[in-house]
C-alpha cells in the first residue's frame, strides 16, 4: 500500500516501482490521456488501467452526427483499437464501471466487486446528455446524493449509467445507442423534432435534413446557437437552416410530451406541446438541451465539484493532490486559497468561471497537458534514484530547458489557447456540409455600443484595452461577420456564409493576432480577391505570360513595337515560349491586341 | 599556357556525338544537358569554334539551344538559356588559390595546392582523428564525383563524417519513400506519365519558377480542371489554377501535415479509399485509420485555415480522377516533421490505391541537378553506393569487394549535415573540411553560426568555379570544371540516368575533381584505386551499386550515349524500370507501409507587434544559393537583390510600403532588405529567397532543428520580427557582401 504524503504521489528518490495510473473513462479524452502516456507505460515507469464504462474502444463523439445520418461508417469513429497499449502491458477494461473511489486508501472499486490501488487516479468521466422537465419524461434526481466516503447503498455506476429509460421515440444523441436510433428515423424518412438549437442540435438537425429526414427545430430563444452567436449571425444562420429544408421554430418553451400508444399498448412520441399550446408532432423527438458533467463518482469521494469536478489549472484536484480531473467532466479554475475545501464543500459559492466547454479541442489539449506532466514527474522521479538511464535524464533535461526532445515527446499543446479572450474561450464551429458558421469568444457588443471614451483611459493607467467591433452584414446573401477585438487583438468573432473569412478569423483567434487595421481586407478573403475565376487582368503590362523566362505583356509588346510580330521573333528576342511552350497561345494574343491597336 | 600532363590525359576524352580535331578540342555541337535543376532540359551545346555557328552570342564559348527531350520537349527556363555566361565570367577562378596571412588570395601551383591540402588532411587526422576530417558534398554532383566522394571519405580520409545538401532537399521524402516502399526514386514513373493525368495536387512545390519547364506537363490536368496547389502564397504556379484549370488551397505555414491528415480522414470518412487495394497492396491501414479519426475537417480547419468546403472538394476530386499524381516539393518537406509530412502524403495516394499504377502515382520532385543520383552513391553519411546502407554487414562487404579492401576499413555511420556543420570547428568535432559543390554559408540554416564554424577550423578547402560565400573563407580554394566542361552522368529527377557531355575545354588551371580525388588519394597513400576517368568511374559505380536498391549495373556509357532512356534500377541483363511499384513495391512482403504520423505541437506565434512567420523560398531568376546565377548579368539584372513578400494590410501595419526597406530579426540574426507588397501571401506570413549573400541571407533566421528522422532542417516555419527601416546607405556590391563575408 503506499504511504500517504501530503506532497503528491511523486517523492523523488523513492524506489522506481511503476507509477499506478488509473483513468477513469474511455472516451476520446480518455484515450487521448493513454495514447500520450504510453511512453511511459512502454518504458515500465508507469502500470496503466483504464476503465470504460461503453462496451468498445474510444471512438470519436465529435463524428456522432455524421454517423447518425448515414454520412459516414462506423468506423470513422475509431480513435483506437487499445492494440498498442495493450501491447505497452495496459489493461484496458471495457463495459466496467467504477463505482466508488477511497481516497484515503487510494484505491477504486469496479463494478466486478474488484478494486483497483492507484497512485495517480485520472478521472475522465465526460458528460451525459440533458433531459430538461417535460411533462411525461422521467428525470434522476441527482442532487439528492450525499457525499461521503462509505457510500452505502449508492451505487455510483448505477446513477452515473441508469438513467430513467427515455420513451420509445425519445433520445438524445450521446452514443452509439442513439445513433442506431437517429439513423433508422433518417432513413426511414421520418419526422424528426430536435428540442433545442445548439451547435449539436443545429448539426444533426441539418445533417438528418440532408440525409432525407423532415427537420423541426424548437428552442426557447430568438436565435438558434445563442450561446455562441449573436443576433445577427443567428438571424443568418435561421435563413440558411431553413433554405436547407429545416423548419426552425424560436421562442418555444417545451412544456410536455404526447404519447400516442402502438398496437402493443407500448407508448411512442407524437407530439411536443409547448407553452403557448403549440403542438409539434414528429415521429422522434431529439433532445438537444446541452450536456452536464458527469460527477457523481467524484461528488461522493468527497472531492470538490461545481459544474464539473473543480480542478486547478494543473488539473488537480482542489482537494486531492492524487486525482485529476480532463474533458467534459472536469470544471478548471484556480484554486482559492482561502477556501474551506474537501468534502465540506457543497456548491455553496456562485460557480467559478472556466466550466467545461463541451469540445473536444480543450479535453485533448487537457489530455496532452496532463500526460506531459506526468511524464516529466515520474521521469524525474526516476532520474532522482541511483538507477537512472542516460536517456531519461536527458529527457528530464530538455524537459526542464523547454526544449522538444526527439522521438514522441510530451506535447503541451497543438495550439495554444487565446490567452487575451480569457480562460475557456473556444472556437465553436458548426458541422454542416454548405452552411459554414463559426464563432468565438464573447461577441455581445455592437459596433457603436462601443464606450469611444475609452481611448481616453489609456495605456499605463491599467484599465482594459480598449473594445472595438466591426461588422459586415448581407443577410440576402446568408454572409455575416463580426469582429470584436481588445487592443486590436481579436477577442470574439461571429462568421457566417464566409468559410474562408471564417478560418482565417478561427487561425488569427486561436493565435491571439492583431487583426489588419482595415478589418475589410478580412472580408476578401471570400471575395473576387481570391476568387481564382476572377483573377487580375491578363492582359495587364506586369503579368507574366511566360513563366519560364519570366517574361511579361508589357516586355512582348515592346518587343512588337520593335518589330517582332511572330511567336517565333518575339521567341528569339525575348526568350518568351522557349521553355514549356505552354504561353505561345497567350503571346499570339498579345500579338493580335497589340496589332488592333494604333502605335501610338 | 601549356596544359599540365593530367590534363593532356582528360582532354583526349570527347563525347561519341561530337568529333574531335587532332588537338582533342571539340569543335561539333554536343548533345547534353542543364547544368541546373533536376529537370536536368535537354541542350544542345555549340562551341564558339563550330563553323557555321550562330554569330549573336560569339562572345560565349558555347550557344544553347534546347533539344527535344521528354522533360523539356526542346525548352529550356531562362536560367538555362544564359547558363554559358557562367563559363567565361571574369568572377572564375582559373588556379589554386591560396590564403595568405593577411586574408587574401594569391595563385598557387596545383602541385603545391594539392600538397598543402595533404599535409593538412595527414595533419589533422594524425592530431585529432579520422573523424576530424568531415566533407561536405552537393547535389549538383555527377554521379561519378558523388560516387568518389564517399569512396575518398571513406577509403582515403578514413572517415566517417560526410554528408551533403541534399540533406536540405530530398532527406525528407527519400526517408519517407523508403519507409513507405522500400525505395526512394522521386519520381517512381515518367515525367511524361503526368500528361494523361486529369488530376495533381501539388504540395509545396512552385515549379513554375523552380523548374519552369515542367510545367507543360501539367496542360492535362489544367485542362481537365484538376491541378490543385498547395501553397500558402499564390505562387506563379498556383497562379496556373486560375481561370477553372483548378485549384489553391493556402494554408497557414508548417500545417501540411493535419492537412493531409484531414484529406485522408475525408477520404475514409466519405467511403473514397480504395479498399481492393489498400488490402491487396499495404500494411498499416487500421492504424492509420485510427489516427485520422480525430483529424475532421471541422477541426482541420481550425488549424490550417482552410475552409471545410476546399478541404472535401480536394478529397473529392483526388478520388474521381482517372489519373490523380500527388506531388511533394520542399514546401512540405523542408520542416522539422518533413518526413511525417511526407509519409502523410504517400498515405493519402495509398489509400486512394494511387501508386504503383499506370495511370497515378505518388512523387517528389528532387530539386538539385543530380539531387536523385547525388543521394545514391555515398554522399549521404549512412550510405553506400547503390542506395546501400552503411551499417549492413552484406553491403560494405560487397562495396568492399568491389574496392578492394577488407571491409573492416570503411567506417561507419557518420553524423547528417546540421550535425555535421554543428560540429565545425568545436573541440572533438571536425577541424578539417572539404566542401564540394555546396555554399553552406547561405544554404544551410542558421547561417552565421555556420559561418562561425567555418572561420573556427584548423583548416577549410573548398571546390569551387567562383568565390562563393563559402569559398571566400576557405584557406585553399581549388578551381574545377563546369558541366560544359566535363564527361560524366546525372540521374533526373524520374530516376533517368543522362549523360553529361563535353563541348568545350575547361581554362587551363581548372581541373575535375576526380583529378583531385585522385592526386590527394595518390599523396595520402589511400587503398584503392581512384581514376580520374569519369567512365572509369561509371563503370565502378555501377558495379558497386549492383545489387543494391538503385542497381545501375546494366548501364554504360556506350548504351547511355545511344540515347535509349535509362530508368533505374537497371540490373545487367534488364532494360531498366520507367515505372515502379507495378506489381510490388520493395519491401520484402511486396507491400507498401502504411506509417501512421501524428502532428507535433509547434506554437505558432501570436500576429502582434510584427511577429510573423517566414517562409524560405526560390525565385526564377536563381538558383540554390546564387553562386552561380547571381553572376549571370541577366539573371542579376531582374532581381538583383533579397525582397521580402509581404500582405499590404500586414504591411500597412507595421509602417511598411512597397520597396521600402525592412528589418526582419529573431534570436539568430537579422536581414535587411526591401519589402515587396503582395496580396499573393497570407497576411500572417512573410517570404524571403534565399538566394542571397551577407546581410540578405535568409538563412541568417531559420534554425538548425531538423526532423529527427532524416536530418532535414526547418525552413519553412521561422518566427520572426519585421520593422520598418529607414533606408541604408548605398547597398554593397556582390562583391563587397563576399569579402564582408570572409
Amino acid at each position: 500500500m503506499p504511504e500517504l504524503t501530503s506532497s503528491g504521489p511523486t517523492s523523488p528518490g523513492r524506489p522506481a516501482a511503476p507509477e499506478r495510473i488509473v483513468v477513469v473513462g474511455y472516451g476520446p479524452v480518455g484515450a487521448r490521456f493513454v495514447d500520450e502516456i504510453l511512453p511511459l507505460v512502454e518504458a515500465g515507469l508507469a502500470e496503466l488501467t483504464v476503465v470504460g464504462a461503453e462496451a468498445v474502444h474510444a471512438y470519436n463523439r465529435v463524428l456522432l452526427a455524421d454517423y447518425a445520418v448515414g454520412h459516414t461508417d462506423r468506423d470513422t469513429l475509431d480513435l483506437t483499437d487499445g492494440g498498442r497499449a495493450m501491447a505497452a502491458g495496459a489493461r484496458i477494461l471495457t463495459g466496467t464501471t467504477v463505482t466508488s473511489v477511497n481516497r484515503t486508501i487510494r484505491t477504486v472499486s469496479l463494478s466486478d466487486g474488484s478494486t483497483l490501488p492507484y497512485d495517480r487516479l485520472v478521472l475522465a468521466t465526460g458528460a451525459r446528455a440533458n433531459v430538461p422537465t417535460l411533462d411525461g419524461v422521467k428525470r434522476v434526481r441527482r442532487a439528492v446524493m450525499k457525499p461521503g466516503t462509505d457510500a452505502a447503498g449508492l451505487d455510483a455506476a448505477a446513477l452515473d449509467w441508469a438513467d430513467a429509460p427515455l420513451p420509445r421515440g425519445v433520445s438524445a444523441l450521446r452514443d452509439l445507442a442513439d445513433a442506431a436510433v437517429v439513423l433508422a428515423a433518417v432513413q426511414a424518412g421520418r419526422r424528426i423534432v430536435v428540442l433545442g438549437a445548439g451547435v449539436l442540435g443545429m448539426e444533426i438537425a441539418l445533417a438528418a435534413a440532408a440525409g432525407g429526414a423532415q427537420v423541426c427545430v424548437v428552442y426557447h430563444g430568438e436565435i438558434p446557437m445563442n450561446r455562441n452567436l449573436d443576433r445577427g449571425g443567428g438571424s443568418v444562420l435561421t435563413r440558411a437552416a431553413r433554405r436547407a429544408g429545416v423548419t426552425m421554430v424560436n421562442h418555444a418553451r417545451a412544456e410536455s410530451v404526447l404519447f400516442q400508444h402502438d398496437d402493443d399498448g407500448v407508448e411512442r412520441f407524437e407530439a411536443l406541446i409547448c407553452a403557448d399550446g403549440k403542438q409539434i408532432s414528429g415521429d422522434l423527438l431529439l433532445l438537444s438541451c446541452g450536456v452536464g458533467a458527469r460527477t457523481e463518482l467524484a461528488h461522493l469521494a468527497g472531492l470538490p465539484v461545481s459544474t464539473g469536478i473543480l480542478v486547478d489549472e494543473s488539473l488537480q484536484s482542489w482537494a486531492d493532490t492524487a486525482i485529476h480531473a480532463i474533458g467534459d467532466c472536469a470544471h478548471v479554475a484556480a484554486r482559492p486559497a482561502d477556501a474551506d475545501l474537501g468534502a465540506a464543500w457543497n456548491g455553496a459559492r456562485m460557480a467559478p468561471a472556466g466550466g467545461p466547454s463541451g469540445l473536444i479541442g480543450p479535453g485533448w489539449r487537457q489530455a496532452d497537458s496532463l500526460a506531459a506532466r506526468f511524464s516529466a514527474e515520474i521521469r524525474a522521479g526516476v532520474a532522482g534514484t541511483a538507477t537512472a538511464s542516460p536517456a531519461s535524464a536527458a529527457l528530464v533535461e530538455s524537459v526542464a530547458a523547454g526544449v522538444t526532445p526527439a522521438g514522441p515527446a510530451p506535447v503541451a499543446s497543438i495550439q495554444a489557447p487565446n490567452v487575451a479572450a480569457g480562460p475557456g474561450a473556444s472556437v465553436v464551429m458548426l458541422k454542416a456540409e454548405g452552411i459554414d458558421v463559426v464563432a468565438a469568444g464573447d461577441t455581445a457588443a455592437d459596433p457603436f455600443d462601443v464606450d469611444d471614451s475609452a481611448h481616453a483611459h489609456g495605456c499605463g493607467t491599467g484599465a482594459p484595452a480598449p473594445l472595438a467591433v466591426a461588422q459586415w452584414a448581407v443577410p440576402e446573401h446568408g454572409r455575416y461577420v463580426k469582429m470584436v477585438t481588445r487592443g486590436g487583438i481579436l477577442t470574439g468573432f461571429v462568421c457566417v456564409g464566409m468559410p474562408r473569412t471564417g478560418a482565417e478569423l478561427t487561425l488569427l483567434f486561436e493565435r491571439g493576432s492583431e487583426l489588419p487595421a482595415d478589418r475589410s481586407v478580412l472580408l476578401r478573403f471570400d471575395g473576387p480577391d481570391y476568387d481564382p475565376a476572377s483573377a487580375g487582368d491578363a492582359f495587364a503590362p506586369e503579368s507574366t505570360v511566360c513563366w519560364c523566362n519570366g517574361v511579361t505583356v508589357e516586355a512582348i509588346t515592346a518587343s512588337a513595337h520593335a518589330g517582332n510580330d511572330t511567336v517565333a521573333c518575339i521567341g528569339s528576342a525575348t526568350r518568351a515560349g522557349t521553355g514549356c511552350g505552354g504561353c505561345k497561345g497567350r503571346i499570339g494574343e498579345v500579338l493580335e491586341r497589340v496589332a488592333a491597336q494604333p502605335v501610338a | 599556357m601549356n596544359p599540365s600532363p593530367d590534363l593532356d590525359k582528360l582532354d583526349q576524352r570527347v563525347s561519341t556525338s561530337s568529333t574531335s580535331d587532332t588537338k582533342g578540342t571539340t569543335v561539333n555541337p554536343v548533345d547534353t544537358h542543364c547544368p541546373y535543376c533536376a529537370l536536368q532540359c535537354a541542350m544542345t551545346l555549340t562551341p564558339a569554334a563550330t563553323p557555321g555557328r550562330p554569330t549573336d552570342a560569339i562572345s560565349l564559348p558555347v550557344s544553347i539551344a534546347g533539344r527535344a527531350f521528354p522533360t523539356n520537349r526542346g525548352g529550356l527556363c531562362k536560367k538555362g538559356w544564359t547558363a554559358a555566361e557562367l563559363l567565361d565570367s571574369a568572377d572564375r577562378i582559373r588556379e589554386p588559390m591560396r590564403r595568405r596571412p593577411d586574408g587574401s588570395f594569391a595563385p598557387v601551383s596545383w602541385a603545391e595546392a594539392l600538397d598543402l591540402v595533404a599535409e593538412k588532411l595527414l595533419a589533422g587526422r594524425a592530431e585529432h582523428g579520422a573523424d576530424s576530417v568531415g566533407v561536405f558534398g552537393g547535389g549538383g554532383l555527377t554521379n561519378e564525383k558523388a560516387y568518389q566522394l564517399g569512396k575518398f571519405t571513406r577509403l582515403a580520409l578514413g572517415s566517417s563524417r560526410i554528408d551533403y545538401n541534399g540533406r536540405f532537399c530530398m532527406s525528407s521524402a527519400a526517408a519517407a519513400g523508403n519507409r513507405a516502399f522500400g525505395l526512394d526514386r522521386g519520381l517512381p514513373f515518367r515525367v511524361e506519365d503526368l500528361d494523361a493525368a486529369d488530376t495533381i495536387l501539388m504540395l509545396g512545390s512552385n515549379v513554375a519558377q523552380t523548374m519552369p519547364p515542367f510545367i507543360g506537363h501539367l496542360d492535362g490536368a489544367r485542362q481537365a480542371g484538376g491541378l490543385i496547389v498547395v501553397d500558402p502564397r499564390r505562387t506563379a504556379t498556383a497562379r496556373l489554377t486560375d481561370d477553372g484549370a483548378g485549384m489553391h488551397v493556402q494554408p497557414a505555414p508548417g500545417t501540411d501535415l493535419v492537412l493531409l491528415l484531414g484529406l485522408t480522414h475525408l477520404v475514409l470518412a466519405e467511403r473514397l479509399a480504395d479498399t481492393d487495394y489498400l488490402a491487396r497492396r499495404t500494411t498499416g491501414l487500421t492504424q492509420l485509420r485510427l489516427s485520422v479519426a480525430g483529424w475532421y475537417p471541422h477541426r482541420v480547419q481550425e488549424h490550417t485555415g482552410v475552409p471545410v468546403w476546399q478541404l472535401r472538394e480536394l478529397a473529392r476530386r483526388l478520388a474521381a480522377g482517372r489519373g490523380s499524381y500527388i506531388l511533394t516539393g520542399r514546401g512540405v518537406e523542408q520542416h522539422v516533421d518533413g518526413t511525417d509530412t511526407a509519409t502523410a502524403a504517400i498515405n493519402l495516394a495509398l489509400v486512394l490505391g494511387l501508386v504503383g499504377t499506370t495511370h497515378s502515382g505518388y512523387g517528389t520532385l528532387t530539386g538539385q541537378g543530380n539531387g536523385q543520383g547525388g543521394r545514391e552513391h555515398g554522399q549521404k553519411c549512412d550510405q553506400l553506393p547503390g542506395y546501400r546502407k552503411i551499417t549492413d554487414p552484406a553491403a560494405r562487404a560487397h562495396v568492399a569487394g568491389v574496392w578492394g579492401v577488407d571491409p573492416a576499413v570503411i567506417p561507419g555511420a557518420g553524423i547528417p549535415a546540421v550535425e555535421l556543420l554543428g560540429a565545425l570547428g568545436r573541440p572533438g568535432g571536425i577541424r578539417t573540411l572539404l566542401v564540394h559543390g555546396a555554399n553552406v554559408v547561405v544554404s544551410a540554416p542558421d547561417a552565421d553560426s555556420v559561418r562561425r564554424g567555418l572561420k573556427n577550423l584548423d583548416f577549410l578547402v573548398v571546390c569551387d568555379f567562383f568565390f562563393s560565400e563559402t569559398a571566400a573563407l576557405a584557406d585553399v580554394v581549388l578551381p574545377v570544371t563546369q558541366w560544359a566542361e566535363e564527361e560524366g552522368t546525372m540521374t533526373s529527377l524520374e530516376g533517368r540516368v543522362i549523360r553529361r557531355r563535353r563541348a568545350i575545354d575547361p581554362p587551363a588551371g581548372v581541373r575535375s575533381e576526380l583529378w583531385i580525388f585522385q592526386e590527394l588519394a595518390r599523396r595520402l597513400d589511400a587503398p584503392g584505386v581512384y581514376s580520374a576517368e569519369p567512365g572509369e568511374v561509371f563503370d565502378e559505380l555501377c558495379r558497386a551499386s549492383a545489387g543494391g536498391v538503385a542497381d545501375y549495373s546494366g548501364l554504360d556509357y556506350a548504351l547511355l550515349d545511344t540515347g535509349e532512356p535509362a530508368y533505374w534500377p537497371y540490373p545487367v541483363g534488364s532494360t531498366g524500370t520507367p515505372r515502379l511499384f507495378l506489381d510490388r513495391f520493395a519491401h520484402d512482403d511486396g507491400r507498401a507501409r502504411i506509417v501512421a504520423v501524428t502532428p507535433r505541437a509547434v506554437p505558432a506565434p501570436a500576429q502582434t507587434q510584427g511577429a510573423l512567420t517566414l517562409i524560405t523560398g526560390r525565385l526564377l531568376e536563381h538558383y540554390q544559393s546564387g553562386a552561380q546565377t547571381r553572376r549571370v548579368p541577366e539573371l542579376s539584372g531582374a532581381q538583383p537583390e533579397a525582397r521580402m513578400q509581404v500582405h499590404p494590410a500586414t504591411a500597412v501595419g507595421l509602417g511598411v510600403i512597397d520597396g521600402g526597406w525592412v528589418e526582419l530579426t529573431n534570436e539568430r540574426g537579422v536581414v535587411r532588405c526591401r519589402a515587396q507588397l503582395s496580396t499573393d501571401i497570407r497576411p500572417d506570413t512573410v517570404f524571403l529567397p534565399f538566394h542571397f549573400p551577407a546581410d540578405q541571407r535568409a538563412n541568417l533566421l531559420t534554425a538548425a532543428a531538423t526532423d529527427p528522422i532524416s536530418g532535414m532542417p526547418e525552413f519553412k516555419r521561422t518566427a520572426v520580427r519585421v520593422r520598418a527601416i529607414a533606408a541604408p546607405g548605398r547597398p554593397a556590391t556582390d562583391h563587397e557582401r563576399v569579402m564582408a563575408d570572409a
